[in-house]
């Protein structure tokens, strides 16, 4: 049936993105704890010494973070689509029997991450147990399992675009949502030459954190536009092809910051200086985006004698800000720093990439996706406006300025590493030991440590909330 | 030290005081850009007052600047200067042609 997203109940599609956030929190909650235990283990090398070591827990906290982030944006897709296409979504028997299957697969391959952890490096190892791509450490099982699950939601999600109606964000949607199953292939063949596969890893890993999830976030954008303050629709879709057009032009040879230094020609230096520099600009446009379509919808508003916010989902409209605003500070200030090969030559693999890479996948997408749990939680109660509890404030705060907190002191460490290990000690074997036993490079890492529990505290706020904020008595229904 | 690397891109190593000004004028680039791009559109939108339009076009300047000073201290390429100077130049019209479109789409449905 159809339904939109004050009404949730009744649609088996938003039933079924609400398993999908829920699965997608657990997997949350596990990336913090393993990040914490690994900000631990550089505090305290000795933790969990051959228990859970540093490469363990490393693997599982970079690992959950693709994983629950691809469960909630499915989720998203779920949620949005009867209301967009204006029918139930075709195939939802299958979109149910593939979340089972994909959620217990996750299960498995974390249970042998946590339980195997290494393998004898044949290639039974890269189909039972982990292939060693950061990021897509999936073993071959589970990524055929992936691709079979990626097919089935794509099949879901076309299916219910050409039978219903096709609006620009389901169209984006679709051409999207291809792309990024797609690019996942590109990770999934094995070669004994490392820059051959840095080249294709790099496919998967940058066409779609700087493309494909990229335009992903600002159709999502578009939708909660609409649904959380009314914004005009054509007028945000208008904005969705240009940020579209903006992503896929800058995004895509922007792959060439990754290029520099792996063995691949030098010609990708000047492509991906250029790319690089222009790649800011779209997140600048969704930042306009956001503040243009709050100000003129609370303007005519107010106008017409109405000054009560437009808002109709406090919490998920204010994780739909911070992401406007931690993009552009977490992906654009923290990538622009070092996207350059000239600075990049001495940053590159410091913690200078840790901290944008906090930076940027918090700010460009757990923000935004929270934002469509807290929309989740409004239509499965029938709230008509949703508003703030302490613990909502508690998890934004805590969250926000944990992840800040944590990006600052990597950014501190990062800068140690570039003038001791790189520029003063030339890249060398001395100069990275030298680089990471100096004091402020200590005190970094027991501030990012603190910030950490800092962050994983503020989640315990967000998931109670996601469970009580439905039942709160103080919204509008 | 780097072993130096001869080619267009690189031409010369950064200098070791230069880093932590290189850091802080590209951060700068992306603050005083979203600057511009905010004053202006909400002075558009009328969220601010028309007088402070002159602090957006500040913001430009300011990160026109910061570029300057960044690629400068890093020694760009002569290739990289003119993409970055392109950049600049276009950035300077991209909140006017965003604001434009939009504002275009947004009169077409209220009229």
């Amino acid at each position: 049936m159809a339904s939109n997203h004050l009404t949730g109940v009744g649609s088996e599609s938003k039933q079924l993105a609400t398993w999908y956030f829920t699965f997608a929190a657990i997997i949350f909650g596990a990336q913090l704890v393993f990040g914490v235990v690994a900000a631990i283990q550089y505090v305290m090398p000795g933790f969990l010494f051959e228990i859970v070591d540093f490469s363990v827990a490393r693997m599982i906290h970079i690992n959950a973070l693709v994983v629950w982030m691809v469960f909630a944006m499915f989720g998203a897709v779920y949620w949005l689509l009867p209301d967009e296409t204006g029918i139930e979504t075709v195939g939802i028997k299958i979109g149910k029997l593939l979340f089972w299957v994909f959620a217990a697969a996750i299960v498995v391959v974390v249970l042998v991450y946590l339980l195997v952890q290494v393998g004898p490096a044949t290639e039974s190892t890269i189909w039972l147990i982990h292939e060693g791509r950061e990021y897509i450490e999936a073993p071959r099982w589970a990524d055929f399992g992936i691709v079979v699950v990626a097919l089935g939601f794509v099949f879901n999600l076309f299916a219910t675009g050409m039978k219903g109606k096709q609006t620009g964000i389901i169209t984006v949607l679709m051409a999207d949502m291809l792309a990024f199953a797609g690019l996942y292939l590109a990770g999934m063949f094995f070669t004994d030459n490392i820059s051959v596969d840095q080249f294709w890893w790099w496919w998967v890993i940058h066409l779609w954190v700087e493309a494909t999830w990229e335009v992903y976030v600002g159709s999502l954008a578009a939708y909660g536009l609409i649904t959380m303050i009314g914004a005009h629709r054509k007028t945000v879709e208008m904005w969705l092809w240009i940020e579209v057009a903006m992503l896929f032009g800058s995004g895509i040879l922007g792959l060439g910051h990754h290029y520099f230094w792996i063995g691949t020609p030098e010609y990708w230096w000047e492509i991906g200086a250029l790319f690089s520099a222009l790649e800011p600009l779209p997140l600048v446009a969704m930042f306009i985006h956001v503040l243009y379509d709050w100000g003129k919808t609370q303007g005519a508003e107010t106008e017409k004698g109405n000054p009560a916010s437009v808002i109709k989902n406090k919490p998920a409209f204010t994780w739909f800000v911070l992401n406007a605003f931690g993009n552009f500070l977490g992906a654009g200030i923290w990538g622009f720093f070092h996207t350059l090969p000239q600075v990049n030559l001495y940053t590159h693999g410091t913690q200078f990439t840790s901290a944008h890479g906090h930076l940027a996948f918090f700010g460009a997408y757990a923000t935004i996706l929270i934002g469509m749990m807290y929309l989740a939680v409004q239509g499965t109660n029938g709230i008509k406006v949703l508003k703030s509890t302490k613990s909502s404030l508690a998890a934004t705060w805590m969250i926000t300025g944990g992840v800040m907190g944590m990006g600052i002191a990597l950014t501190i460490a990062g800068y140690v590493q570039v003038l001791v290990s790189r520029a003063q000690m030339g890249a060398t074997w001395a100069g990275y030991f030298d680089g990471q036993s100096g004091m402020w490079f200590s005190q970094a890492m027991d501030w990012r440590l603190f910030m950490g529990v800092i962050t994983l505290i503020g989640f315990v706020f967000l998931a109670k909330d996601l469970l009580s904020i439905g039942k709160a008595t103080h919204h509008e229904r | 030290m780097l072993a130096p690397i001869n080619e267009s891109v690189m031409i010369t190593e950064i200098a070791l005081d230069d880093f932590l000004p290189i850091f802080i004028s590209s951060s700068l680039v992306l603050v005083f850009g979203a600057v511009y791009a905010i004053v202006f559109t909400f002075v558009k939108v009328g969220a601010l007052k028309p007088w402070l339009m002159p602090f957006g076009y500040l913001g430009w300047v300011l990160t026109a600047y910061c570029l300057y000073l960044m690629g400068s201290l890093m020694h760009v390429g002569e290739f990289t200067q003119k993409a970055l100077i392109v950049t600049m130049i276009g950035y300077l019209f991209l909140p006017h042609a965003i604001y434009y479109m939009v504002d275009k789409v947004h009169q077409e449905n209220e009229h």
